[in-house]
C-alpha cells in the first residue's frame, strides 16, 4: 500500500472534518421520530442497495464515567449487552446475527456508548428485535463476564507485541493521567483483574437510558413499517427509576513543560513515537482554520510532516497529525516511526516543523490547496447509509445541527493564511507537550537523552 | 446447530427479490482502445465526485528471485515523477484540486485508486496516462523510496509477529510458484534492486494492453471517453508480458514451521493449498469458510475462543487469486495456550465437515454473509470501481460480479463436503507456530 488506512486517523478526520458543502446540502435532512419512551430517532430512506443501518449514541455511558482505576467497565458493559439476554444466550445471539450476515456491536467511546447495527433490509426487523432485547434485558451472566474478561486480559498482553498500537495506549495514559479521558475502553490488566460482574451490571443499570440516547436509521425501509417496528422494539425500552447520573467531563489537562516517556521493547527494530498537546473542543469556532492548518502540517500525504519524513528522506512509511475533539476539549497529536538509529533525526525534524508552523505560517497557494482538499474529500465521507446515520447521531449529540457540515465547508472556503498561521501558533506545541517513544531502549536511549529527562517503562510490565 | 424457523422461510421467499439491486450490468459502458486499454464507465450523480481506478495485471506473482517486492516498489515510484510531472507533483497537483489517492499491490494485481471532485477529471486522466508510460526513476528519489519500503517491511513484518509467521508459513507451504514470497518482498532484495532492472520491469508490465481503467461517478460518459482517447490513445501497446509458467508441485507431506522469539503472546496459523479463483472448487471452499471461521457463532470461534478458551480471536479463509494459493486459518492464541491442542481442535472440526458436511442453515448463513459484504461494497463509487476492476482482472469479465451471487447460490451442499475432503488433508497442510521466549515473561 502507498499509505495505510489508520483507524484512529479516520475517526479523527470524521470528527474534525465534520462538514462540507457547496450548493447542495451535504447531509440530507432526516425525518425526526420521537418514540413514546422519549427516544428520538432520525430517519432517512435510501433504496439504492437492500441494506439498512442503525446507529445510536447513549450519552454518559462511555469510558470517561467509570470510577477511577476501573478502566474497561464501560467497554465490558457494552460488549456484554450482546452476550446474553433474558430470552437468548450468547451463542443463540451470535447464531441469530451471523445467520443474517448482520452485525450488532455495542462499544464504549469516551463520552458515550454507541450501538451499531447493519443488515440486509430483509432482516432489519429481526435485527431491531435483537437490538431491543439486548438493550432492555441483558443477562450479564457471570460465566460470560469471566470469559470476556480473560479474553481481554490476554488480548492486552498480545497487543504489546505490536508497538504501533501499544504506543497509543501508553500515550493516552501519559497524557491524561487520572483525567477521565485517560480511561482505556479496553481496560488494563489491573483494572480487569479486580472488576466484577456486579460493577458492570451496575454501570449499565445507571447509565444506559433512552432519555440520554439518540438514534438514526438510514436505508432501504419504508417509514410506516419503520414506525411500527420501532414501537414494537426500542420503543419499549424504559427509563430507569431515579435521576440520571452526572455526564460532564472536567476540563482537559494542559501539560506544562515536557513530559517524556520511553517504553523499552528489546526486540523492536523500529522506534514509534506519539506526541500530543492541547487542542480544541468539538464544534469550536476555530475548527475550520485548525482543520486547514492540520491538513497542511500533517493531515494529508503532501503535508509538511509526511513530506519531510517520508517523501524527502525515506525515514518512515508514514507520518501524520490530527486533532481529537470532545465536548470538553481536544488534543493535537503527531505520530510516526523509523529505524531505531534514526529516531533522533526524526524528532529533530518534527520539532523543527512544529516551530516553523507558528513562526512562518503557510503560503497562499498552500492555503488554497488545503481548502480545496478538505472540500473535495468531504462528500465521500457521507456516501454510505452507516456514515450518514453515524453523522446524525454525532451531530445531535454535540448539538451542532444537521446543517453543520454546510456551515463548516463554507467557513473552510474562507480560511485565510493569517487564520491558519494563528491556528498553528495556538496548537503546534513547542515547549509544552507529552512525548512517548516505544523502541529498543539500549539503542535509542543515547539518541533521546538530549531532549530531557525520560521516565522509563518496560513493555513487559503490566498496564500502560 | 440451532434450529432456524421463521427466518429460514422468510429468507427463501425473498431471496430472488433482494438480488435485483439498483446497480446493473447495463449501467457499465465498456470500451477498448486500439492500444488494448480496457475502459469501464459507470455514470452516477449521488455525490459530486469521481472514482478513477487503474488496474495493472502485475503483482508479486510476476516477480523472480532478486526482484521480489519490485511490483510493490513500482507502486510507490508511480508517485515519484515523470519527465513531465516532477517527483511528488502528482500528489501535490491532485490534492490542490481536492483529490486524494491510494494504491495497493497484491499477488496478482496493482491498483491505483483516485477519488476527486468532478472538475478534476481531465487533470487526473492526464496525470494517470502520463505515469503509465514514462516514469523517471530519478536515482536519489529511488533511494529515498527504498527507505520508505524498508520501513514498511519493518512495520508489517519484522515488528509484527503475525507478519513474521505468515511470511515463513507461506514460503514453506509454497515451494516453487512465485506466491512463495509475500508482496512486500525479501529485505535483501528491497535493499539491492538495481535501477535498470526496475525500469525494465516497469516497461514490461505498465502498458495499456496490460491495464484496465474504471471510472465511476459524476461525469458525462461521451466527454470522458473523449478524454480517455486523447490522453491514453497515443500510448503504444507493449509486447504481451511473459506468462507465469511455474506450477506448484503437489505437496508430499505435512510441513511444520516453528519460530521462537521474544514476544508476549504466541501466534499460530495453519494453511492448505487451495483452488484458484476460476476453479470450480473456489466457491464451495469460500462458502465453507464462513460457518467455519466467520463470526462468534462459527465452529472454530466457538471451540477455540468460547469453549476451550485457547484463543483470543480467529480468522482466515480462501483467497481469490489467479493461480492456486492457500486457505488460511489464523489463530491468536492466549498467552501460554497449548498450540498443539489448537491444531487438534481445528483438525477435529475439519473432520466433522469432511464426514457430515455443513448444515443447510450454515449454507444459508454463508450466503447471507456473502450478500451483505457484496452490497456493502456497492454503496460507494470507490467500492463499485474496485469490484468492477477486480472482477475484470481476475476473471477477464467484469460481468462476473453480476452473476456471482447466483453462482454461489447454485453450489450444492454436498459439494462443500467433497471440497473439504479434497483440500483439508495432512499432506496438503503447513502448520506455523511462534512461541515466545527470552525477555518476555
Amino acid at each position: 500500500m502507498k499509505t495505510p488506512i489508520l483507524k484512529p486517523l479516520v475517526i479523527a478526520l470524521i470528527a474534525v472534518l465534520a462538514a462540507p458543502a457547496f450548493a447542495a446540502e451535504q447531509l440530507p435532512s432526516p425525518d425526526k421520530i420521537v418514540l413514546k419512551n422519549g427516544l428520538t430517532v432520525y430517519y432517512l430512506r435510501n433504496a439504492d442497495v437492500p441494506l439498512v443501518s442503525f446507529r445510536m449514541i447513549v450519552r454518559g455511558a462511555g469510558s470517561a464515567f467509570e470510577p477511577a482505576g476501573a478502566d474497561g467497565t464501560a467497554g465490558m458493559a457494552a460488549t456484554l449487552l450482546t452476550k446474553g439476554t433474558a430470552k437468548m444466550g450468547a451463542e443463540a445471539l451470535a447464531e441469530a446475527l451471523d445467520f443474517m450476515g448482520a452485525s450488532l456491536d455495542v462499544t464504549a467511546a469516551d463520552e458515550y456508548a454507541q450501538v451499531s447495527g447493519d443488515s440486509l433490509s430483509l432482516h432489519f426487523p429481526r435485527l431491531m428485535e435483537i437490538a431491543a432485547e439486548c438493550l432492555t434485558a441483558p443477562s450479564f451472566k457471570e460465566e460470560e463476564f469471566a470469559k470476556e474478561r480473560a479474553r481481554r486480559i490476554d488480548g492486552l498482553k498480545a497487543a504489546k507485541d505490536n508497538p504501533g498500537s501499544a504506543v497509543r495506549s501508553y500515550f493516552r495514559k501519559a497524557y491524561f493521567g487520572g483525567h477521565p479521558l485517560g480511561h482505556l475502553a479496553g481496560g488494563t490488566e489491573s483494572s480487569l483483574k479486580k472488576m466484577t460482574v456486579a460493577d458492570v451490571k451496575g454501570y449499565y443499570a445507571l447509565r444506559f437510558r433512552p432519555d440520554r440516547s439518540v438514534a438514526a436509521i438510514v436505508g432501504d425501509i419504508e417509514k410506516d413499517k419503520l414506525l411500527a417496528l420501532l414501537d414494537a422494539t426500542i420503543g419499549h425500552w424504559a427509563n430507569p427509576a431515579g435521576a440520571a447520573p452526572p455526564d460532564a467531563i472536567p476540563p482537559l489537562p494542559k501539560p506544562k513543560g515536557k513530559k517524556l516517556l520511553l517504553v523499552d521493547k528489546p526486540d523492536a527494530t523500529q522506534a514509534y513515537f506519539v506526541m500530543g498537546a492541547p487542542g480544541y473542543a468539538m464544534g469550536d469556532k476555530i475548527t475550520p482554520q485548525a482543520a486547514v492548518m492540520n491538513t497542511l502540517w500533517g493531515g494529508r500525504f503532501t503535508s509538511w510532516f509526511n513530506t519531510e519524513l517520508r517523501i524527502k528522506r525515506g525515514l518512515t512509511y508514514g507520518a501524520s497529525s490530527f486533532f481529537w475533539t470532545w465536548a470538553a476539549g481536544g488534543l493535537f497529536q503527531a505520530t510516526s516511526y523509523t529505524k531505531n538509529d534514526k529516531i533522533g533525526e526524526m524528532l529533530d525534524i518534527t520539532f523543527g516543523l512544529l516551530g516553523k508552523g507558528g513562526r512562518e505560517g503557510f503560503a497562499a497557494e498552500e492555503i488554497e490547496s488545503g481548502r480545496n482538499y478538505i472540500q473535495g474529500q468531504f462528500p465521500p465521507t457521507l456516501e454510505t447509509n452507516s456514515s450518514k446515520a453515524a453523522s446524525y447521531v454525532r451531530l445531535a449529540f454535540y448539538k451542532l445541527g444537521f446543517d453543520y457540515y454546510d456551515k463548516y465547508l463554507a467557513a473552510i472556503a474562507n480560511v485565510s493564511a493569517e487564520a491558519a498561521k494563528a491556528a498553528a501558533a495556538a496548537y503546534l506545541p513547542r515547549n509544552d507537550y507529552v512525548l512517548v517513544v516505544v523502541g529498543k531502549a539500549a539503542d535509542i536511549r543515547p539518541l533521546l537523552k538530549k531532549y530531557g529527562t525520560w521516565q522509563e517503562k518496560k513493555i513487559s510490565d503490566p498496564d500502560f | 446447530m440451532k434450529k432456524r424457523t421463521w427466518l429460514t422461510i422468510l429468507f427463501l421467499a425473498t431471496f430472488a427479490l433482494s438480488l435485483s439491486a439498483a446497480f446493473k450490468k447495463e449501467d457499465v459502458k465498456v470500451h477498448q482502445l486500439d492500444n488494448g486499454l480496457k475502459v469501464l464507465l459507470v455514470e452516477g450523480h449521488d455525490i459530486p465526485n469521481i472514482a478513477l481506478f487503474t488496474f495493472f495485471r502485475v503483482g508479486s506473482r510476476n516477480e523472480r528471485p532478486g526482484l521480489t517486492g519490485v511490483s510493490h516498489f513500482i507502486e510507490h515510484m508511480m508517485f515519484n515523477g515523470t519527465p513531465k510531472i516532477g517527483p511528488g507533483e502528482f500528489d501535490r497537483r491532485m490534492e490542490f484540486r481536492g483529490g486524494s489517492n491510494n494504491a495497493y499491490t497484491a499477488d496478482d494485481l496493482t491498483a491505483y485508486t483516485d477519488w476527486f471532485p468532478a472538475a478534476a477529471l481531465e487533470a487526473m486522466i492526464d496525470m494517470e496516462a502520463d505515469r503509465m508510460q514514462g516514469l523517471a526513476f530519478v536515482p536519489e528519489v529511488l533511494e529515498s523510496e527504498r527507505g520508505v519500503v524498508a520501513s514498511e517491511r519493518r512495520m508489517s513484518v519484522e515488528n509484527n509477529n503475525e507478519g513474521i509467521l505468515n511470511e515463513n508459513v507461506r514460503a514453506t507451504a509454497i515451494m516453487a510458484h512465485p506466491y512463495h514470497w509475500d508482496v512486500i518482498g525479501w529485505m535483501s532484495d528491497i535493499l539491492s534492486w538495481r535501477r535498470d532492472e526496475i525500469m525494465a520491469y516497469y516497461k514490461t508490465y505498465y502498458a495499456p494492453n496490460n491495464a484496465i481503467l474504471v471510472v465511476v461517478g459524476d461525469f458525462e460518459p461521451a466527454r470522458t471517453l473523449d478524454l480517455v482517447r486523447k490522453y491514453y490513445g497515443p500510448i503504444k501497446a507493449s509486447p504481451p508480458p511473459p506468462p507465469v509458467s511455474t506450477t506448484e508441485p503437489p505437496q508430499m507431506g505435512l510441513k511444520n514451521v516453528l519460530i521462537r522469539k521474544e514476544a508476549q503472546a504466541p501466534s499460530f496459523m495453519a494453511v492448505w493449498h487451495a483452488p484458484s479463483a476460476k476453479d470450480a472448487d473456489y466457491l464451495p471452499i469460500s462458502i465453507l469458510a464462513k460457518p467455519l471461521l466467520e463470526g462468534e457463532s462459527s465452529r472454530l470461534y466457538r471451540r477455540l475462543v468460547r469453549e476451550e478458551e485457547l484463543a483470543i480471536d480467529i480468522g482466515g479463509g480462501a483467497q481469490e487469486t489467479i493461480d492456486p494459493l492457500l486457505f488460511m486459518i489464523y489463530v491468536k492464541p492466549r498467552p501460554g495456550a497449548d498450540l498443539d491442542k489448537i491444531d487438534r481442535v481445528i483438525e477435529e472440526e475439519l473432520a466433522k465437515i469432511k464426514t457430515g458436511g455443513i448444515t443447510a442453515d450454515e449454507f444459508e448463513k454463508a450466503m447471507n454473509i456473502i450478500r451483505n459484504d457484496f452490497y456493502r461494497g456497492l454503496q460507494t463509487i470507490s467500492g463499485k470501481a474496485n469490484q468492477l476492476g477486480t472482477y475484470e482482472l481476475l476473471y477477464g469479465d467484469f460481468g462476473k460480479m453480476f452473476t456471482i451471487m447466483d453462482d454461489y447460490a447454485a453450489v450444492k451442499l454436498e459439494t462443500v463436503r467433497e471440497v473439504a475432503k479434497k483440500y483439508f488433508t495432512d499432506s496438503n497442510k503447513t502448520v506455523g507456530k511462534l512461541i515466545p521466549e527470552g525477555g518476555a515473561k
